[in-house]
């Protein structure tokens, strides 16, 4: 875990969170690209113990990586150790951000179907515009629905019903416009 | 722009309600008229083949509904897997 300090002066310890040990060489490298990584991860990541806590991750995954790899007696150094380890770090950061991305996505589809069981005129409306789109449309366009509900990309719809990604994507909009004008909703 | 996001925020919406009221609202405890599995998993897997029937009933049928969506989201690891 990162040592106690004040917000704009985080340092590295020569342990992560988990209790493995970074390397001497390593944490000597990381310490070179520490502002840049600092800088790029808080500003994706916004806190800065998250950003120091991955990056003595990332140097302890690499203090491992070479201890495993390279045998004493045998050493075949990282050539550019610094930028290696400063592109692990980009990496473990943008999973991280995807990640939060997803949460944040899930999170508002759950509370926007919330939302709407919440509000009985609300709900009423939808379900009126959701029992007008099956009624008026074809099997094809239901099963559309069925697919985009599981989270099937306009590429996959469109090949299992012979169309294009757009051919496809055009065919269900149009559907849920023709629905949505008819009911004025 | 603002109507683009307003869109995309209600789609969002309709969708979410849409996933949660055909699993639940009909449901069918005897399962009268619910067609076999082999019928979904064919739809799933081919459903210019089948009778256009079978989506009918899965979307007015809440236990149909539920097991097409778990064959169509078996359907969409395999493949990407």
């Amino acid at each position: 875990m990162a040592a106690e300090g004040s917000a704009s002066f985080f340092r590295l310890n020569a342990v992560d969170r988990h209790g493995r040990r970074i390397d001497p060489v390593v944490l000597a490298a990381v310490e070179e690209v520490y502002p840049r990584a600092f800088a790029h991860g808080l500003r994706l990541l916004g806190d800065p113990a998250v950003v120091t806590d991955l990056l003595e991750e990332v140097a302890a995954d690499v203090s491992q990586s070479i201890k495993t790899k390279d045998p004493p007696g045998d050493p075949e150094p990282i050539r550019n150790l610094p930028g290696y380890i400063f592109t692990t770090f980009k990496r473990r950061v943008n999973t991280l951000k995807h990640k939060e991305l997803m949460m944040l996505e899930a999170a508002a589809v759950a509370n926007a179907s919330k939302l709407a069981w919440t509000d009985p005129s609300r709900q009423l409306e939808l379900k009126i515009l959701l029992d007008e789109f099956l009624a008026q449309f074809d099997s094809i366009v239901q099963d559309m629905l069925c697919r985009y509900l599981v989270g099937f990309s306009w590429k996959e719809i469109g090949k299992v019903h012979g169309l294009s990604p757009h051919a496809a994507e055009a065919r269900f909009s149009h559907a849920m416009q023709q629905a949505r004008e008819r009911l004025k909703i | 722009m603002r109507d683009k996001k307003r869109k995309e925020t209600s789609d969002e919406e309709f969708f979410g309600f849409a996933k949660s009221y055909l699993s639940e609202a009909f449901p069918n405890p005897q399962r009268v008229g619910c067609p076999p599995d082999h019928q979904l998993t064919l739809q799933a897997e081919h459903p210019q083949e089948t009778d256009p029937a079978v989506i009918q009933h899965v979307t007015s049928c809440s236990p149909c509904f539920v097991r097409y969506m778990e064959i169509l989201a078996d359907l969409k690891r395999l493949k990407a897997g």
